[in-house]
């Protein structure tokens, strides 16, 4: 019992992220959509739990505030203001679920296939790692400021290009929302 | 503060790259706030002049940019970015003509459509000179999420929402199989860099146990590509967007999105991932090949014209790719832009004979060209040059730039898949001279009253036409400009 605790303290990324993928299925699969809501808030909590254990706590503690925080929230507000009952009864795609399936076992195979041969391939010994430089200044400067100097200096461009992305779905959910001609 | 300070020093010697699509961001975001409060109800149509003016501007300020790579070398000016600037400017402006009747008609005049299409092409702009993944990818997304909001832009009508909706499901979608490609390749290139030219060297020497992952990062990225620009078997979306769109955003989703992403294409794939070339050669034939029989065959079959012309930009593409498959990245880039050209040509005066017809309750249809001859003598005939230019007939300018894609082609070995593009090009000649046909021998059904054509209308007319007919003498000298150009 003892070692099996100690096994998993381990390897808690896996477990992690095993719980994230069970949240994420719940969410697809829920019938109720407030249960999909709550999936949706389990995984991304586990991801909040992904990203402490392997050392961006400065990551983790933004996923916990915006997605668990935030985006969960927005979620509840959507299901309770719009009615969701009729679209459940229409039973849309159904008869494209055998090909899905077909094709989602297909992919998950591959996948995997490709996974197993990359980490545990003939030439096992020059294992896929991080660049050891980037761990060691992660270490050396701390979280936050990594991150910082990653947003504004390395990746400024793509950084405010989001931002005007983000203006744009602002004015895009305007456009499409107004009834009134103004 | 040295951190603060080199970063200002950076900024301040970066920043003239992208004063075009900053410009219009700028300009875009002051006519939303505070530009709209001062102008009334009814003179809405004020901004068609504003965006065309400040797309002009940006486009001065785009080809006197001085080349040079900056932000971390995420972005790059070079011939390529100024060449696709230059079609995705010149789409913007020819769709703003293009827009006026069916917006006018419909009272649907607004600022936020004109900032769409303004920041849309700023995402194009900054697309066709982004140098590093994440850069292309943050630009596409930024392009596509205004073409989607514009599809879905006549919001009372129920087609329109459902294109849009379609377009934007399956484009997020392609989007994550996109990023979740870069990831792969990020991973497999030791997690440092995702900078084109550095990646390059490092996929192309990766050990024996990153290739498959190496493989299977390039297949997404391709696959969000093709996407994209609408390659078979990833097309599903195009016609159906295509077709429930507002006409002149259809105009617009068929040259400048296609322009600036097959720029992207040629860019990632020739200078990113030229080191592993046979991963991504065999699944782009195959993508070429289909687009071109599968776009060609169903056109055939098409009632509507929107469908129709959906479907041949579909083979279109495919024989664009041809130029993607070019070992000789600057050569294919080429011989893409000088297509480009040339289509965004011939399809804007297609959409404008569409859209004048649309006004009056008809063109949507093959049957409504019925008879055209007869009752528009001068409109049929600038649809014949532009329907003939769009399936190559000889001497007019789209078999040029055929021809110099097919020869490109040929010279890089593709033999059989440059078969197969004439011999598609045949079907396509086709379906495009059945519309003549119905134009010339057809009687018309009914009289219906002729409309005056506004003169910015016949302005694109005109020229296109023009540029067409004259554009003939000039063929065997296109090549030789557009290298000026391109690679100037």
């Amino acid at each position: 019992m003892e070692q099996l605790l100690i096994k998993i303290g381990q390897n808690l990324f896996l477990v992690f992220g095993l719980m994230a993928l069970g949240g994420a299925a719940t969410m697809v699969l829920a019938k109720n959509a407030v249960h999909s809501v709550i999936g949706f808030l389990f995984a991304m909590l586990s991801m909040a739990g992904c990203y402490l254990t392997i050392g961006a706590e400065f990551m983790g503690v933004a996923q916990l505030l915006v997605y668990a925080g935030g985006i969960v929230v927005l979620f509840l507000f959507v299901v309770m203001l719009v009615e969701l009952s009729k679209s459940r009864e229409k039973g849309l795609f159904q008869r494209q679920t055998p090909f899905a399936l077909v094709l989602v076992v297909a992919g998950a195979v591959a996948f995997v296939g490709v996974f197993w041969r990359t980490i545990f391939g003939s030439s096992a010994a020059e294992a896929l790692t991080l660049s050891p430089n980037l761990m060691a200044q992660g270490e050396k400067l701390g979280n936050a400021q990594m991150l910082s100097r990653g947003l504004f200096a390395e990746y400024l461009l793509p950084f405010e290009i989001l931002s005007v992305i983000l203006l744009v779905a602002l004015v895009g959910a305007v456009v499409l929302a107004k009834t009134e001609r103004v | 503060m040295p951190f603060a300070q080199s970063l200002l020093g950076s900024l301040t010697r970066d920043l003239p790259f992208l004063y075009g699509p900053l410009f219009l961001i700028v300009a875009a975001t002051l006519m939303i706030w505070p530009g709209d409060v001062f102008v009334g109800r009814n003179n809405k149509r004020v901004w068609s002049y504003v965006a065309s003016l400040a797309l002009v501007a940006a486009g001065v300020i785009a080809m006197l940019t001085e080349p040079g790579a900056g932000f971390s070398n995420m972005f790059r000016v070079d011939g390529l970015t100024k060449g696709f600037q230059f079609l995705c400017i010149l789409a913007g402006l020819i769709t703003i003509v293009l827009s006026q009747p069916q917006l006018n008609a419909l009272r649907e005049q607004t600022v936020e459509y004109y900032a769409l299409i303004l920041f849309s092409i700023s995402g194009m702009m900054l697309l066709v000179g982004a140098t590093d993944l994440v850069s292309v990818y943050f630009s596409l997304e930024l392009m596509a999420l205004c073409v989607y909001i514009l599809v879905a832009y006549l919001r009372t009508q129920e087609r329109s929402i459902e294109a849009g909706l379609k377009y934007f499901l399956l484009g997020a979608f392609s989007s994550g199989i996109l990023l979740y490609g870069i990831s792969l390749l990020f991973a497999a290139a030791g997690g440092t860099t995702t900078n084109l030219a550095e990646l390059n060297e490092k996929l192309a020497t990766v050990s024996s146990n990153g290739n498959l992952l190496v493989f299977a990062g390039v297949l997404m990225v391709l696959v969000g590509f093709a996407f994209k620009v609408a390659g078979v078997p990833f097309h599903m979306w195009s016609p159906d967007a295509y077709e429930g769109a507002p006409t002149p955003i259809t105009a617009f989703m068929s040259m400048a999105p296609k322009a600036a992403a097959l720029g992207a294409f040629v860019r990632v794939f020739g200078t990113g991932f030229h080191g592993i070339a046979t991963d991504w050669v065999l699944p782009l034939s195959f993508i070429a090949g289909a687009s071109m029989v599968l776009g060609n065959v169903a056109a055939l079959r098409q009632q509507s014209m929107k469908r129709l012309l959906a479907y041949s930009s579909i083979a279109h593409v495919g024989y664009m790719l041809l130029g993607v498959l070019s070992s000789d990245v600057q050569a294919g880039a080429q011989a893409i832009w000088l297509y480009m050209l040339t289509y965004l040509v011939m399809q804007s005066g297609a959409f404008a004979v569409i859209i004048y017809l649309q006004g009056k309750g008809e063109g949507e249809r093959i049957d409504d060209f019925r008879g055209l001859a007869k009752r528009q003598p001068v409109l049929a005939f600038a649809m014949m040059v532009f329907l003939l230019s769009l399936a190559g007939i000889p001497p007019l300018l789209g078999f040029f730039s055929k021809f110099y894609l097919f020869k490109l082609a040929i010279e890089q070995g593709f033999v059989t898949l440059t078969v197969l593009a004439l011999l598609t090009s045949a079907v396509a000649a086709y379906y495009y001279l059945n519309v003549v046909a119905s134009m010339y021998f057809k009687e018309p059904v009914g009289e219906i009253e002729r409309k005056p054509l506004s003169t910015a209308f016949t302005f694109v007319l005109t020229v296109s036409c023009a540029l067409i007919l004259i554009g003939t003498f000039f063929g065997p000298k296109l090549l030789d400009w557009t290298a000026k150009i391109v690679l100037g």
